[in-house]
Order: C-alpha cells, then sequence, then structure tokens
C-alpha cells in the first residue's frame, strides 16, 4: 500500500495520494511511518531524477502539491501541530513579486518534516527576522528571482546578529541570487534547488 | 538541386540552389556578401567572381563592358549577372567585408513582400529620392529595412545580434549593469548604437545605398531596449512599481546618432515612446500592422520571444500583457536549438510511425528552431512517446528523445521539454489572465495574430494541440512574421499609422500577471501538453 502512495505522489494525483494516505492511517500505520517511508521515499525519487536532469517543473509541482494534499489530512489545520524537524520561515524580498520557486521549496521542506512558515511575497526583511524569533527558527530561506533584492539580501544575517539572533541560518535560492557565492552574498548556503537547500538544512541539523 | 561550391579564404561552402536565381542572389542568400555598388543591376562591374569549374553561359552586355578580354580568358564574371543552371564552382574576388549582418530572407520575412495598410506620407519633389530605415531593437536580435520613402518600396533588410548580450543575456542584468554608473549606460547605449551604423554600413556596402539619403529613422522596441538606448530612466525600469507607469525614453540627441550612422546629418530619427514599464512600443507597432482593434471583438496578438507579449482586444479596451517565458521559442536554452537560421529543423511530421522533417535552406541539419520544436513535442504527444505531464514513455532512452543519430545527434532531452513547458506555460496565463479580465472564453475569439519568433512557419494544429495557442478555426489563426518591425514600417512610411499609434494609450489597459492572486494555479495547469 505504500508503493501505490509513492506512485500516486510521483504520478502527481493528489486524490490518489490522499485516498491512499487514508487508507495507510485505517490500517493503523502511524503518521510518522507514512511520512518516512511515503511521503519522504517519493521525495528522494524525485531528488534524485533532479540531480540527472530529467527535471520537469510540472512533476515537482504537482508531487509537492499531493505530498501538501497528504500532509494536510495526516495533520488537519485543528489537530496540534507534529514533531517536526524544526521550523523554517520563508518570504520572497520587498520588490519581488514572484514566488514559484519559494512555493516548491515549502512543498518539499513540508513533505520532508520541517514546519513551513511563509510570509508570502514582497516581504520586507524584518517581517522575516521578527517571524523567525517568534517562531525559534532554525533557519530563514529567501528567494529572489530580480537582481534587486540583493541589497536586502546583503543586509539579512547582520540584521540576524546585531539582534542576537545570528544562530539562525539563511539560505537563499533563485535565479538572481543562485550563481553568486553564499560569501559574497553574506548568507550561509545558496542553494540551486530545492533539495539543495532542504541537503543544507537536513546536514546542519547534524 | 545543382550545387554551389565557393572558395572562400578559409573554408569552402557547399550550397544548393533553384534556378532562375543570380549568383549574387544564391550567395547573399547563404550569407556570402558579394561587394556591389549598384544593387545588382550590371551597372557597377564590382561584384567579381571567378568561374574554376561548370557551363555559365555566354557573357552578358553588362559584363562585356566590366570585362576585358584577358579577365574573361580567366573566367572571370559578374555575380550579378550569371544565372548558374547546373553545378558550379567558384571563387570569389571581392568579397564585402566580414558583417555580422544577415537578409532577413525566406523564414524570417512577412509573406514575401511588404503590403502596406496604411497611406503614405506626402513628400514634396524636392525630397524624392529619399530613404527611410524602420528598426525593431530586439532584447537578442536588432531587425531594420530600408525604404524608399516616396514609393514605400522595399529596398533592403538585415538582421543580427544586439551586441548588448555580452552584457546580459536577459534584460535585468543589463539593466543592473547600466544603473550602476553614467558611464556604464553610455557604454551599453551605444553598443546599440554602432550595431545600428554597422547594418546601415553593411547594406550600403552590400546594396550599393547612399547613406545620405536616409532622412528618417524610426525604432522600436521592448521597454528596456529603448531605456537602454536612450539611457533614460534605466534605473526605474527595476522597480517594480514602475512596471506599468509610463516611461519616459525619449533619447536627448539624436543628431549625433545620426552622424555616427552616416545618414543624413539632419535625418528624423523617432524612438517611438513605449505604453509602460514592460510594454514596449514593439507590441504597439504590431498592433498597429495587424489592425487588431479595427476588427471585431475577440482580436488577440501574441507577440512570441524571451518576453512574449500579448494583446487582446475586446471591442473597447486593449487589454495587454508581457509573459517571462524564457527564450526556449528562440531555440536558445535547447540541447539542440537554434533560431531559425540555415540548418535549423523548422518542421517535424510524424506519420505512420516515422518522424519526418525539414532543414531550413535545405541544408544539413544542425539543430531544431522553435517551429520544428513545437511540431516535434506534438508529434511525441500524439504518438504516445510523451506524455501530457512532459513525461517520456519508458521506450525513450533516458538521454532523450533522438531524431536524427549519428555522425551529430539531434536529441530532444526532458529538460528540453521542461522549458518548453514553462514557456507555454507562461503565455497561457496570460492569455487567460486578460480573457478573464475581458470577461471573455476562449471560445469567444475571433481571430489570433501570431509574430515573433516563430516567423511564419508554425503549425498551428500541433501548436493547439500542445495547448500553445487556443483552439480556435486555424483558418482564423494568422501567422505574421515580425509584426514590430512590419509595424515600424508602416510607421515610418505613414503618418496615419503614427496618428494611431499614438491613440492606442487611450484604450490600453496593461494587467501585471505575477500580481494575480492565483498566478501559481494556472500556471501549474498550464504547464500540461494539452489544448487551452
Amino acid at each position: 500500500m505504500m508503493d501505490l502512495l509513492i506512485k500516486a505522489l510521483l504520478d502527481g494525483d493528489q486524490a490518489q495520494a490522499i485516498i491512499q494516505a487514508s487508507k495507510l492511517r485505517e490500517a493503523g500505520v502511524g503518521r510518522r511511518q507514512i511520512i518516512t517511508d511515503g511521503v519522504e521515499a517519493a521525495m528522494a525519487q524525485l531528488d534524485a531524477k533532479c540531480t540527472v536532469e530529467q527535471f520537469n517543473l510540472l512533476e515537482i509541482m504537482l508531487c509537492g502539491r499531493a505530498a501538501t494534499g497528504v500532509m494536510k489530512v495526516l495533520y488537519p489545520p485543528s489537530t496540534p501541530p507534529p514533531q517536526t524537524k524544526g521550523a523554517v520561515v520563508i518570504g520572497a524580498l520587498e520588490g519581488d513579486v514572484h514566488d514559484l520557486g519559494k512555493n516548491i521549496f515549502k512543498m518539499v521542506l513540508t513533505a520532508k518534516g520541517y514546519r513551513v512558515v511563509d510570509r508570502g511575497k514582497d516581504c520586507p526583511v524584518e517581517r522575516l527576522i521578527d517571524t523567525a524569533e517568534q517562531e525559534a527558527a532554525l533557519a530563514i530561506g529567501i528567494s529572489g528571482l530580480i537582481t534587486t533584492v540583493i541589497p536586502q539580501v546583503l543586509q539579512i544575517k547582520d540584521k540576524l546578529v546585531a539582534r542576537g539572533l545570528g544562530h539562525i541560518k539563511v539560505i537563499a535560492g533563485g535565479a538572481a541570487l543562485k550563481q553568486t557565492l553564499a560569501q559574497r552574498l553574506k548568507v550561509d548556503f545558496v542553494a540551486q534547488n530545492a533539495f539543495d537547500g532542504l541537503h543544507y538544512l537536513d546536514q546542519m541539523r547534524g | 538541386m545543382p550545387t554551389l561550391l565557393v572558395q572562400l579564404e578559409a573554408e569552402e561552402r557547399r550550397i544548393s540552389f533553384v534556378f532562375g536565381q543570380s549568383l549574387r542572389h544564391i550567395l547573399d542568400g547563404a550569407d556570402i556578401g558579394v561587394r556591389t555598388g549598384c544593387r545588382g543591376t550590371g551597372a557597377c562591374g564590382l561584384c567579381l567572381v571567378r568561374i574554376e569549374v561548370g557551363e555559365v553561359g555566354e557573357p552578358t552586355f553588362a559584363e562585356s563592358i566590366h570585362l576585358d578580354n584577358a579577365q574573361r580568358a580567366q573566367g572571370m564574371r559578374l555575380a550579378c549577372q550569371v544565372i548558374p543552371q547546373h553545378d558550379l564552382r567558384i571563387t570569389l574576388l571581392s568579397p564585402a567585408p566580414k558583417s555580422a549582418w544577415r537578409r532577413l530572407d525566406g523564414q524570417e520575412a512577412w509573406c514575401g513582400k511588404r503590403c502596406l495598410v496604411f497611406p503614405l506620407r506626402n513628400l514634396s519633389p524636392l525630397v524624392k529620392g529619399s530613404y527611410g530605415v524602420a528598426v525593431d531593437l530586439g532584447t537578442t536580435h536588432i531587425r531594420l529595412s530600408l525604404h524608399d520613402l516616396a514609393s514605400g518600396h522595399w529596398l533592403a533588410e538585415r538582421w543580427g545580434l544586439n551586441p548588448q548580450v555580452t552584457v546580459g543575456s536577459d534584460i535585468i542584468t543589463r539593466l543592473m549593469v547600466a544603473s550602476e554608473s553614467p558611464e556604464q549606460a553610455r557604454i551599453v547605449s551605444q553598443q546599440a548604437v554602432m550595431a545600428i551604423g554597422e547594418a546601415l554600413w553593411d547594406i550600403a556596402i552590400r546594396e550599393g545605398i547612399d547613406l545620405q539619403q536616409v532622412v528618417r529613422l524610426t525604432l522600436v522596441g521592448n521597454t528596456a531596449m529603448l531605456a537602454l538606448l536612450s539611457g533614460q530612466n534605466v534605473g526605474r525600469l527595476l522597480q517594480p512599481d514602475h512596471w506599468v507607469g509610463a516611461i519616459d525614453c525619449a533619447p536627448d540627441d539624436t543628431q549625433a546618432w545620426a552622424i555616427a550612422w552616416g545618414i543624413h546629418p539632419q535625418a528624423v530619427v523617432e524612438v517611438l515612446p513605449p505604453l509602460a514599464g514592460f510594454v514596449g512600443s514593439d507590441l504597439l507597432a504590431g498592433v498597429i500592422t495587424t489592425c487588431l482593434t479595427e476588427h471585431e471583438a475577440g482580436s488577440l496578438l501574441i507577440d512570441f520571444g524571451t518576453n512574449s507579449e500579448i494583446a487582446l482586444w475586446d471591442g473597447q479596451i486593449l487589454w495587454v500583457a508581457s509573459a517571462a517565458g524564457g527564450p526556449a521559442f528562440e531555440g536558445s536554452g535547447i540541447r539542440c536549438g537554434l533560431p531559425a537560421e540555415p540548418g535549423a529543423i523548422y518542421r517535424v511530421t510524424w506519420q505512420n510511425g516515422v518522424f519526418d522533417f525539414t532543414v531550413l535552406a535545405g541544408s544539413e541539419p544542425r539543430g531544431f528552431c522553435g517551429s520544428g520544436l513545437v511540431d516535434l513535442i506534438a508529434g511525441l504527444v500524439r504518438s504516445g512517446q510523451l506524455t501530457r505531464m512532459g513525461r517520456f514513455s519508458p521506450t525513450i532512452p533516458s538521454e532523450g528523445f533522438g531524431l536524427i543519430r549519428g555522425e551529430r545527434d539531434l536529441v530532444l532531452t526532458k529538460r528540453d521539454v521542461d522549458m518548453f513547458q514553462r514557456a507555454k506555460a507562461a503565455i497561457g496565463v496570460g492569455i487567460q489572465v486578460l480573457l478573464a479580465n475581458a470577461g471573455m472564453g476562449c471560445q469567444d475569439l475571433r481571430r489570433i495574430c501570431v509574430s515573433g519568433a516563430f516567423g511564419s512557419s508554425l503549425d498551428v494544429p500541433n501548436a493547439q494541440e500542445i495547448g500553445l495557442l487556443p483552439r480556435i478555426s486555424p483558418d482564423r489563426v494568422e501567422l505574421c512574421g515580425n509584426t514590430a518591425l512590419t509595424g515600424c514600417e508602416e510607421v515610418l512610411l505613414s503618418p496615419v499609422a503614427a496618428r494611431r499609434l499614438q491613440h492606442l494609450k487611450d484604450r490600453a489597459r496593461i494587467i501585471n500577471l505575477s500580481q494575480c492572486s492565483d498566478f501559481d494555479t494556472l500556471f501549474l495547469e498550464n504547464l500540461y501538453l494539452q489544448p487551452l
């Protein structure tokens, strides 16, 4: 049955994925196991594909959407939040209204058990930092499709340090940022794609 | 077809030709420039070639005037006078200087010759014999054409790379570089100015045109290109607040340009103003030349490019949007992609389980251009080898679908399909959002004008099958070629067209796609390779 869930997720068939996840629950399989052996396993397969240039945006978006759907079934908004690997605050910076990449990152992280707090697009740096502090976040993920956001990216780490939040990692991604070195952007990591960012987070947690 | 072998300095070129064209015409079509001072009438005697092997018939009258007996004994002839019938081998004796500029031909040209829509300028008898130049300053390519202002006759056309691509292939990078300092802005502006000058010089040398007779130059482009050219407001274009507002791109001193270009120093140089931050005068020119707002409601113009622009006329309002889909339609970013140039596969058919293809200029296939890509993807979908999601069937090897295997593989990779899906989806969203704003649906569309990257060789049913164009009767889809340049020509040649262009502003309404609340959902739906 787990295989059927994985297949439905990889096919991006949200309805089927939700049916399979519900069946697994009825059969007494724990939420944690469904996530680890089902959702995460599907994500790992997708990840492997991405690294061999078999990337297809539609597949990733559909899979991500199906995974988000399954997570909602496993943890309806009314239930207490699950034990997560930690919180990650994400947003697209002020002036940038493109957030497709950010949304994919959100889906991938959610499916892999992180709690994602999405501050949307056109988001000021201060709001990201405030949220990260409130949520005791592990990291802040920022996306930038246009190069005009670079001055804002350069400020984030300094501002975090100034507020005693230097331990919160800053991950940057998006077309405008990903060719640049982390040092030059004054961030902890520059992710080439959503999975790259995920690996960094996993590694950082040890 | 007979073959022409041409010995050049560094290489030998092999060109297939059809009977009836002069040697000069065949050479020019293959972008082998021959010097001339008379546009090929035989009057100047500059286009010397030597026949090495092959039959070419007796010298013409013009040749007997220009060539002495000794020259004729050596096999020298004038390229404009020789009309070869059989295989031939020649040496060029007077090649034109190396040029990056090509004639707009075949694929690129818009239904062969111009059929002007608007009445010509009234010129005083004094200015008869004066020329006008229309320029489409594109992000990747610059296209320009030269006309007789009095008769409206088309005289010559060129296209070549915009040298600003060395600064950055995308608009944003160029704007960033230019906004660093006034000096940088000047350098980037000069690149475009010099390129236009080189193209004009190429016309002068190869067609024998006196540039001093050029008294008018009209230029269109997307807003960023116009801003970079004039050096005005470059920084403002980087701020989203300015994208839907008016932006001043009027140049300060066009006389300096006229002098740099070698055209008449008092020539009228007009840079047609853009509508807003992301709607340039290139799109407006397209609306003019297709008479989009003169027809019934439900007329759609799509100008395919790296940034595709879409305009929808609903009878009262011209709804306009810009969709940034990437350069896939222009063959960029695709493994075996090519612009529409000789060697590009521009048509692919799938019949009885076999793919067949046609190559531009009949030469060896080197890659796919946009229309070939559309055909190939539609063929793969129809034959069940590619799912609507963009996934190859298990029978296709992981490196992709090989159309040609051999010395040089021509392969379509999964990544190529992905790039194409994204470019297509951006436009699909644009069309749907504009239709929604106008309170219309696809079924209300009466006319679709396709311009830009695909030239005139797009297969409409294939494009509809994979959702690149809305599904209306294919005979209501017009393939218009480069409407930015033809529209610019109309404005150059006709004050009526110029006035109409000014009035478009009052009717246009701009939609910023990225601010649509359901952009993500629409984008996802449009990634599927299925009819709109």
